[in-house]
Order: structure tokens, then sequence, then C-alpha cells
């Protein structure tokens, strides 16, 4: 028992120094030693990047500490997807997140700063980087069973794009099969309810607190 | 008369550094140009470029011929010839900010969407106040509130070009609106030979730092230069985002940016008149969003402006900036840090007075207190005349010890080129202040003054032809618009 208590230890500190190399080391020993990899997710990885989440909302640490622990986190978690059952994988993901710029915008700082939120909140994101075109969206969403697609535009004219995408997803009769969250400067809540999109943002600590409100409903519903 | 820039940031050995760092990136990494026509002028010229991922790698020949082609003083001629404005690197001209997507109503002090009268509002306001020289406009803003997005760009330089003698700025965002921008520009100018001749109209072009230049602003590039428009290349790095924390990295990667794009301009036509751009700022890490107001901000323009002199080039830079989203003690610390140190760093054009909240947000106020620290930075530019009759010895042997100077002729001779004279400022004792300005507020000054130049202050009108031309076209780039919907 000490022994997987150290190497939880271990999961924790390479989250919290961004080290790589020692979330993958340390997850490869959480499975040699045959711990539970879903037990070993949430004590190891998730909940110190949750913790940084909060602190960074708190304004106690610096962005880049943030992404780069989301990033050690996604390799750690390579790791231990590998021996989870399908179930479990279901289980530990709170959902599938495509994310993008839209098509003719290539303002790229506020989306990394909500994938990096949404990773540290146990999310997985598939971020499509700027100037998505809007078929792109779909097709990643399809091909990685994505819950949520979320869409960022920072320009007035390019904002219409995610008119465009709810109009497009109602064409191909798979609408309800995403939630989609949209932000950017600007975007409201008001826009958010005219294009029927399910749900806006302000900022990245809102748009976490607002899809794990939808999680629960799924599980609750579930 | 001609300035001399006396805060040095960086030595000739660290400017070279910067200019080399520049050059290796430019020839070993390249840039994506996004835009066909762009890199054809650059495989022309001699650089590679891998047409599949449109990247562009350019000899430091290439780039050093080009930026010798870029003239150091050019005129943006004014509809109202004694507000032409005569670009140099030895001389600051204020480009007072107009279209933001916000404006904090002067009225009610919310913040709401900036619309088409507005843009009336804040050109007329720019237009009354003498240190305001290149004004941004209507044209730049992808949207105005209330107008069809498609002519917002028409609307917003009708609206502008309309309500000031002074230049009134383009857009460039891809080559249909740069083009409306500059038909409108001519039939102002007289015609397109005119336009040629004597350039009314100016644009920014963004590059997409690091090392890209995009599609839309590219072509607007080329359609400004093509007639030989003055064109400021300015990148926009945030320190830590989108270009390395370290400054020196932000100055070697921004000129990059800059100088590709100053090279394409010269490649279109040689001798386009540029300026080096910077909206150089930092982001700040515990928030997560740009920090206009920042020290650093004031840093980078001052080095930017070395950097600029060095190549010959006018420089444009930012100043009067604030992250406040009020016009408290916040922003009048921002501002004054960010304009003086760019000021007095040497930038030429310097933009962003107007603006609060990172830039977000302009406000008819803050137009009114910034031109109040404008007018201070021209004061300081002009430091201090050292010679016998301001040394004034025997004027002190005179007066002698122990005595005043209120009765002196010199006093008053003297008086108005030594001293700045504060119009927004009170000096007053506590009781004067209470009883005559009833305890006003720099808020409380600005909003009065923007009141009175909105009653009384009538800009030069257009030529009632010209209007009715502009008018047309208008008419014309929002019908293009409804048929474009009609056939999509
Ligand atoms: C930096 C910047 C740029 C850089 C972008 C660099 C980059 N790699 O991203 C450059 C220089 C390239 C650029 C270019 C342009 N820009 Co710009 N830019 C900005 C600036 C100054 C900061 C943007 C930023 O990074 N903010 C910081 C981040 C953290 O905030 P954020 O993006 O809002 O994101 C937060 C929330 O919105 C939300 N959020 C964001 N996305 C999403 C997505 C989802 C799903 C959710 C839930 C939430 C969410 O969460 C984020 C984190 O809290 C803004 C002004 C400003 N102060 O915001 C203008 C601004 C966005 N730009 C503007 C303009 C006009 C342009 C240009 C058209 C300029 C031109 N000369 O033509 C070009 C357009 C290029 C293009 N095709 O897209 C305007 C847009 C105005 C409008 N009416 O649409 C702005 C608002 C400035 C202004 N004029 O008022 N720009």
């Amino acid at each position: 028992m000490a022994e997987h208590e150290a190497i939880i230890e271990r999961m924790r500190d390479s989250i919290l120094e961004a080290d790589d190399d020692e979330a993958v080391a340390a997850a490869e020993a959480a499975l040699a030693a045959g711990m539970d990899p879903l037990a070993a997710l949430e004590a190891g990885f998730s909940e110190p990047i949750r913790e940084l989440g909060e602190a960074f909302n708190r304004l106690e640490i610096f962005l880049p500490q943030l992404v780069l622990s989301a990033r050690t986190m996604q390799a750690g978690l390579k790791v231990l997807e590998r021996a989870l059952t399908t179930a479990a994988r279901e289980a530990a993901r709170k959902g599938v997140v495509v994310i993008g710029t839209v098509e003719g915008d290539i303002h790229d700082i506020g989306k990394t700063i909500v994938v990096a939120m949404l990773r540290s909140a146990g999310y997985e994101v598939h971020d499509l980087g700027t100037d998505v075109p809007l078929p792109q969206f779909i097709n990643v969403a399809e091909q990685t069973h994505a819950d949520i697609i979320g869409m960022s535009a920072l320009l007035s004219t390019t904002m219409l794009r995610q008119r465009d995408l709810l109009e497009l997803l109602q064409l191909k009769g798979i609408r309800d099969k995403y939630f989609v969250i949209v932000g950017g400067a600007p975007a409201t809540q008001a826009w958010a309810d005219s294009i029927g999109a399910n749900a806006f943002a302000r900022d990245a600590h809102e748009a976490v607190l607002c899809l794990n409100a939808r999680a629960r409903n799924v599980t609750s519903r579930a | 008369m001609p300035l001399t820039a006396p805060l040095r940031i960086l030595t000739e050995d660290q400017i070279q550094a910067i200019h080399q760092a520049a050059l290796g990136l430019l020839q070993r990494t390249g840039i994506v140009v996004k835009e066909a026509r762009a890199r054809r002028y650059f495989r022309q010229a001699g650089a590679s470029v891998d047409e599949s991922s449109g990247r562009v790698r350019l000899p430091p020949d290439v780039v050093e011929a080009a930026l010798k082609l870029a003239p150091d003083s050019f005129v943006v001629h004014a509809r109202v010839p004694d507000r032409s404005v005569e670009v140099s690197y030895r001389r600051m001209h204020v480009e007072p900010m107009i279209g933001r997507l916000n404006i904090l109503d002067h009225l009610t002090h919310q913040r709401r969407r900036t619309s088409l009268q507005d843009v009336a509002n804040l050109v007329r306001v720019a237009d009354a106040l003498e240190h305001y020289h290149l004004l941004h406009s209507g044209a730049i803003m992808p949207s105005i509130e209330g107008v069809p997005l498609h002519a917002a760009h028409a609307h917003g330089y009708l609206a502008s070009v309309s309500n000031t003698g002074k230049v009134v700025k383009g857009s460039p965002r891809g080559r249909a609106i740069a083009e409306d921008c500059i038909r409108m520009a001519a039939v102002v100018a007289g015609g397109e030979d005119a336009l040629r001749q004597r350039p009314n109209i100016f644009t920014t072009v963004n590059p997409v730092t690091p090392l890209q230049h995009d599609e839309g602003q590219t072509e607007g590039l080329i359609e400004y230069a093509s007639f030989g428009l003055p064109i400021d290349v300015t990148s926009e790095p945030q320190a830590g985002a989108t270009s390395p924390v370290t400054l020196a990295g932000l100055l070697a990667q921004q000129t990059a940016d800059v100088i590709s794009g100053i090279t394409l301009a010269q490649l279109v036509r040689p001798g386009t008149p540029v300026w080096y751009g910077t909206c150089g700022a930092i982001m700040d890490m515990k928030v997560g969003r740009i920090a206009l107001g920042a020290v650093e901000a004031g840093l980078i323009n001052a080095a930017s402006a070395q950097i600029a002199a060095f190549y010959g080039i006018p420089c444009r830079g930012t100043g009067s900036t604030t992250d406040s989203k009020a016009l408290d003690m916040q922003a009048g610390y921002e501002k004054a840090i960010t304009l003086f140190m760019a000021a007095l760093g040497g930038i030429n054009c310097l933009f962003y007075p107007g603006t609060m909240e990172s830039a977000l947000t302009i406000s008819l106020e803050s137009l009114v207190v910034d031109h109040e620290l404008c007018g201070m930075a021209y004061r300081a530019l002009r430091g201090i005349q050292v010679n016998a009759d301001t040394l004034a010895a025997p004027l002190i042997e005179a007066v002698g010890p122990g005595g005043n100077f209120l009765g002196e002729r010199h006093t008053l001779k003297f008086l108005r080129q030594e001293q700045f004279l504060p119009t927004l400022s009170n000096r007053q004792t506590r009781e004067d202040w209470a009883e005559r300005t009833g305890s006003a507020t720099t808020w409380d000054q600005a909003h009065t003054e923007v009141e009175r130049i909105l009653a009384t202050h009538t800009p030069p009108p257009l030529d009632p032809q010209v209007q009715t031309e502009l008018e047309r076209i208008v008419r014309e780039v929002e019908a293009r618009g409804a048929v474009a919907r009609a056939l999509a």
C-alpha cells in the first residue's frame, strides 16, 4: 500500500512540476504495481490538475504553469488509457470537447486558455487551432465521438460562423448530438440564445463551470 | 521643429543584435505568407518559397535592399491643407483611436456597442483637438452597431471623413474592402491620379505574430502599396503568449514580422511610405489577458523606435493605453507611463489615445484627457533650451537676492514657450476648487469639454458633390451585399 501511495505521490509531483517524462514513468509504475488505473488517474493526475486550475482562477499561479501541467497530464493519461476498460474510460471522462477558433479568425490566446482549463477540469479536448473550416468541427466531432463543440470567435464578423455551424448541424440532422458552447470578445449570452447555442461563457473558468453543470445533468438523467 | 528622443533603451550593439536575429529568423525559419500574389513577389525577388505550406524564406540582402527603398519621411495630405501631416522619424504625430467594438457611453457611463453616431462624435471631437493628427476611423471597424456588416467600412469611412478636415484611415481587410476605401479616398482627393500624387489615406496591416502574413490583410497591403499609399506594418506580440517572454526575443520576432511586411510593400511598389509598427505588450500571466498599460509596453515602444530609426523609417507605436475599466488612478498612471516612454523614446506616430480596458473600449472623455497628456508629452519633447536669453543671468542679477520675477517682462515674454498650460488639471486651492467647479473630478472636467465641443465645433464640410458621390458609393456597397445574399 505504501508503494501505491508513493506512486500516487510521484504522479502528483509530475503534474505539479510539469515533468512529462516523470508522468509517463509514474503512470507506468502504477500499472506495473497492478494499481486500478481509474483510481490512479483520479488521485494522481486529475486531483492535482484540478487544484492548479482552481489556483489559477484565484490568481495564485501563472498561466504557463497551468498550460504546461495540462500538457503533462495528457502525456501521463495516454499511458493509463491503454489499461482502462471501455466502461472505465467512459466513467473517467466528463466529456469530449472539440474546440477551435472559427474560419477567418486567427485569434488564438483565449481559446488556448479555455483548452488548458477544460483539460485541467478533466475533459478530453481536441484543439483544432485557428481559422477552422466549419466542416472540420463536425468531422472531428464525429470521429472522436465528442459530445461538446466549442467555438471561439473574436471578431464580430467571424462570430457569424458560430451561427452557421449550428445551422449546418441542423441541416445534417445531428444538432441534438452536441452540446454547443460559444465564446470570444464579441459574443454574449443574448447572441448565444439568438443562434440556439446551448451555452455561452465569458471566460475559461465560466466555461468549466458551465460544462460541469451539464455533466451533472447528463449523469443524473442517465 | 524636429524632435530628439532623449530616452535610449538599447545600445547600438543591442540594436544590431536584434536586427541580425530578425534577419536570421527570416532566412532560416521564414514566414508563412497566405496570399498567393505576395508569394510571387517574394519568389521573384529571390526568396525560397514553398507553395504547399506558404513558407517563404528571405535572404538578408533582399530584406536589406527593400528597407533602403522605404522613405524616411513623407506627407499624408489632409482635405484641409493645413492639417496635412509630414511624417518623419524626427517628429511625433498622434493617431487617436476612433473605431472600437465598445464605447463607454458618456451620458450613462455604461459600456455598449459603438454606433455610427458614436463614430461621428468621436471624429468630431478629435477634429477639434489640436494634438490629434492622423485619425483612426470607422472604416477600420469590422462591424458598427446598426449598420449592415458588409458595408461597415463604407459607412465608417463616410461618417469619419465628413466630420473632420484631418487625415482619415482606411481598412486593409481584404481586397474588396481595401478597394472601396481607396475608391472613396480618391473621390475626396479629386480622382485616382490626385490620390497617387497626394495620398490622403493610410492603413494598418497586422502580421499575425509569430511570423505569419494572413490572406485578407496581405491583399490589403498590396492594394494600398500599389497606389503608393502609406502603410504601417504593425506586429502585436504579447510577451509570453505570442512571443518569447523575454523582451529581446519579442523585439527580434516583431522585427522579423514587420520588416518582412515592409519588404513586400517595397516589392509591390518601391518607395511605398511605411511605418515600422508595434502594438507589443505583455500577457498578464495571472489573469491570462493582454496588459497594454504595462510598463514593459513602454520599454517595447521606446526600443522599437530605436530599431526603426536604425532603419531610417518612421515608427508607429502605442501610448496612453490602460487596462483599467474606469478613468481612474490606474488609467491615469498607465496612460502617463506608456505615453511618456513612447514619446520620449522617439515614437513618430503614437496610437491608442482614447482607449481604455485594454483597448476594447473607446471613450469621448478619454480622448479629451489623453489629448492633455499629449500636450504635456510635446512639452517634454521640446526639452530645455539653454542660451544667454534663457539662462537670464543679467535678469537674476537685476532682481537680486530675495527678489521675485512676477513683475519682469522676461517672465511674460518666455511664459508661453516655457510652460504648458493644462486645460483639465486643477491647481486652485481646495476652497476655490469646491466653490468654482463643484469639486469637479478629471472625468467631470473632460465630460464638460466633450459637451462643449459637441455643441460648438463644426468640422469643415465636404464639398457637396463629393458628399453626394461618397453617399452613392455607400449605397452601392450596401446593394452589392444584398445581391451576394440573393445569389447565395
Ligand atoms: C492580440 C489581438 C490580436 C492578435 C492575435 C494574436 C493571436 N495569436 O491570437 C493579432 C494582431 C493577430 C490580431 C489581429 C486582428 N485583430 Co485583434 N485583437 C487582439 C487583442 C488585443 C487581444 C485578444 C486576446 O488575446 N485577448 C486575451 C484573451 C485571453 O481573451 P479572449 O480572447 O477574449 O478569451 C477569453 C474569453 O473571450 C473566453 N473565450 C474565448 N474563446 C472562447 C471559446 C469558448 C468556446 C468559450 C466558452 C469561451 C471563450 O475565454 C477566454 C479566456 O478567459 C483584442 C483586443 C482585446 N483587448 O481583447 C483585439 C481584437 C479582438 N482584434 C480586433 C481586430 C479588429 C483585429 C483585426 C481585424 C485587425 C486588423 N487590423 O484588421 C485582425 C484580424 C485577424 C483575423 N483574421 O482574425 C478587434 C475585434 C473588433 C470587432 N468588432 O470584431 C479587437 C476586439 C480589438 C478592437 N478593435 O476592439 N488581433
